[in-house]
């Protein structure tokens, strides 16, 4: 059978090419990049090309860029590392749609003493600017807010929320995860102090990624140890993960100034064919200013997701939803909540995420598929007469 | 996905007693809105007591929707009073086993039972307190027919009772 992804914002495929550069790195090729020896030392000059990848794609400097073991790990040192730096900043403000990476590390700070403020968004799931500058004061030390969101793929008013911060003079980081590799985005331009990134979701390997940590802010490490990456990151190189990422980096670099618009498109289409196929769905923050290219979380009235999800699974065909019930927690997605969706549409949501190796044929499938699936829940559901 | 067995997956694919009952004996809309489930069950009860048919719609899971479709299955033939009694354990062994998770999936269609037949006796009571204030004693009352002693006359009892419930009630004398 032939299998449908459509859950990269969960995680990507990898790139054939990244997997190729890697591959020397498990092999031969195993030195320790901080030896003396050549046979290790060598290996650094692999460290720093892929050091000068990540950093292109955001428009940051080489040494802007330090490699870490994924997002969550990134945030963490974000936001531990920034209410460290000065005494009398103590103060996290985020906002409700944040991916738990950022969301439970505040949660946690906050329980350390800090104080946290959760800026709202708006029925399109956009960052409600107002909301974040009655939170933001001289006692904040970060505002983290997210490039792009996980669930509907809303792109963030980034520029003028870190306009916000500065003006109270916080550090203004970003989760920028979903972001990097889909949707442009430019450090210097947007003034991004600190930002997040994770190599497996732009077709890189898992267990690696980076912060960006511009140059003239001294952000403390997370973790202590043998002083690698200038001591803002200590542990053994990951070199086949970091070459890994490098070469991911490079390859999205070209996919954003070409396929890109093939994938939007694709996306698009698949949009109007499941409106027009399944009658009565909407398309969640359908209105926001921007979205990413390839995501999209798609209501279908009157019947649950985790049944849909296990029909469409049951043909090969993946994608997720924030179900109470497919995720086993109490609630359903806290995204939706925030966007003052009810319980019973969270429930109906789907999320289906496309990359650029997604292929008209297999939109085609699961635009049929899924109206096949929807009918015959609806079917069965007390909310369709 | 979760691993649920051959059995749930085939009421889950193919649900038994989906739909409506027309004029039900019992009707019930239970559900929990933090999980989003909602479940519809109609009734009919025979002159024995036992279920006679029942009907379900249901908005939930896979693991929801087959258990509900077994509880309907479970409950069909059996005095209301036996049905009441079938547990979530007994409906998890009739799927095959169901994952722990989904435990309480299988609560919804107890709950709903449980509100149709509470509807069901409703509507008898309130039958039989009617015909309690005209001084007749009924043979049998379900929700849409009542037998009556032979001697009692049929046609004014179902003209009361028309008037004083807004249903359509056949009254026969037995």
């Amino acid at each position: 059978m032939n299998t449908v992804y459509l859950d990269n914002a969960a995680t990507t495929r990898i790139a054939p090419e990244v997997l190729e550069a890697m591959l020397p790195f498990f092999r031969d090729q195993f030195g320790n990049p901080s030896s003396f020896h050549s046979f290790g030392s060598s290996h650094m000059k692999a460290i720093e090309r892929a050091r000068g990848q990540v950093a292109r794609l955001l428009g940051a400097k080489a040494e802007e860029i330090y490699f870490t073991s994924g997002g969550t790990e990134s945030d963490n040192q974000a936001l531990r590392g920034a209410v460290k730096i000065n005494s009398a900043r103590r103060g996290i403000v985020t906002s409700a749609v944040e991916h738990p990476a950022v969301i439970e590390t505040a949660k946690a700070l906050e329980e350390d003493g800090c104080t946290l403020g959760i800026a709202e968004v708006n029925r399109n799931g956009e960052l409600d600017l107002e909301s974040l500058k009655t939170l933001v004061n001289q006692q904040t030390a970060i505002v983290s807010i997210m490039a792009a969101n996980n669930e509907t793929g809303v792109i963030m008013p980034l520029a003028k929320a870190a306009e916000i911060t500065h003006e109270a003079g916080a550090l203004f980081h970003t989760d920028a995860v979903q972001m990097v590799g889909k949707s442009p985005i430019d450090v210097h331009s947007l003034k991004i102090d600190i930002l997040s990134l994770s190599a497996h979701k732009l077709h890189g390997p898992k267990g690696v990624g980076a912060i960006y940590i511009r140059k003239g802010i001294d952000l403390p490490p997370l973790l202590t140890g043998g002083h690698q990456e200038k001591g803002i990151r200590s542990g053994t190189y990951n070199a086949p993960g970091i070459v890994g990422l490098g070469k991911a980096a490079e390859l999205s670099l070209t996919h954003l100034k070409g396929t890109v618009a093939t994938e939007r498109k694709l996306r698009e289409s698949f949009e109007k064919r499941i409106l027009e196929g399944c009658p009565g769905s909407f398309v969640v923050a359908a209105d926001a200013d921007r979205r990413l290219p390839g995501t999209v979380t798609i209501i279908f009235k009157g019947i649950e997701s985790e049944a849909v999800l296990t029909l469409l699974d049951m043909q090969g065909i993946y994608a997720s939803s924030g179900s109470a019930c497919s995720t086993g927690s109490k609630n359903p997605s806290h995204v939706l909540y925030a966007m003052g969706v009810d319980y019973t549409q969270a429930n109906s949501a789907l999320r289906f995420s496309l990359s650029r190796y997604t292929t008209e044929e297999e939109i085609d499938r699961t635009v049929e598929l899924l109206a096949t699936v929807v009918e015959r829940l609806r079917r069965i559901s007390p909310y369709i007469e | 996905m979760w691993q649920y067995s051959e059995i749930l997956m085939d009421h889950f694919m193919n649900p038994r007693n989906v739909g409506k009952l027309d004029a039900p004996d019992g009707h019930s809309e239970v559900g929990s809105p933090q999980c989003g489930d909602a479940m519809y069950l109609d009734i009919d009860i025979d002159d024995q007591g036992n279920i006679a048919d029942i009907a379900f719609k249901t908005f939930g899971c896979a693991g929801a929707i087959a258990s509900a479709s077994a509880l309907t299955e479970m409950s069909r033939g059996l005095p209301v009073e036996e049905a009441l009694k079938i547990r979530n354990s007994q409906i998890a062994e009739y799927l095959g086993g169901m994952p722990p998770e989904k435990f309480h999936c299988s609560v919804m269609g107890h709950q709903a039972l449980k509100a149709a037949v509470e509807d069901f006796r409703t509507k008898c009571d309130e039958i039989s307190t009617i015909l309690n204030e005209i001084g007749i004693t009924p043979v049998l009352v379900r929700p849409g027919r009542v037998y009556l002693k032979s001697g009692d006359d049929a046609e004014q009892v179902t003209k009361i009772l028309e008037e004083k419930i807004e249903r359509k009630i056949s009254v026969e004398v037995k």
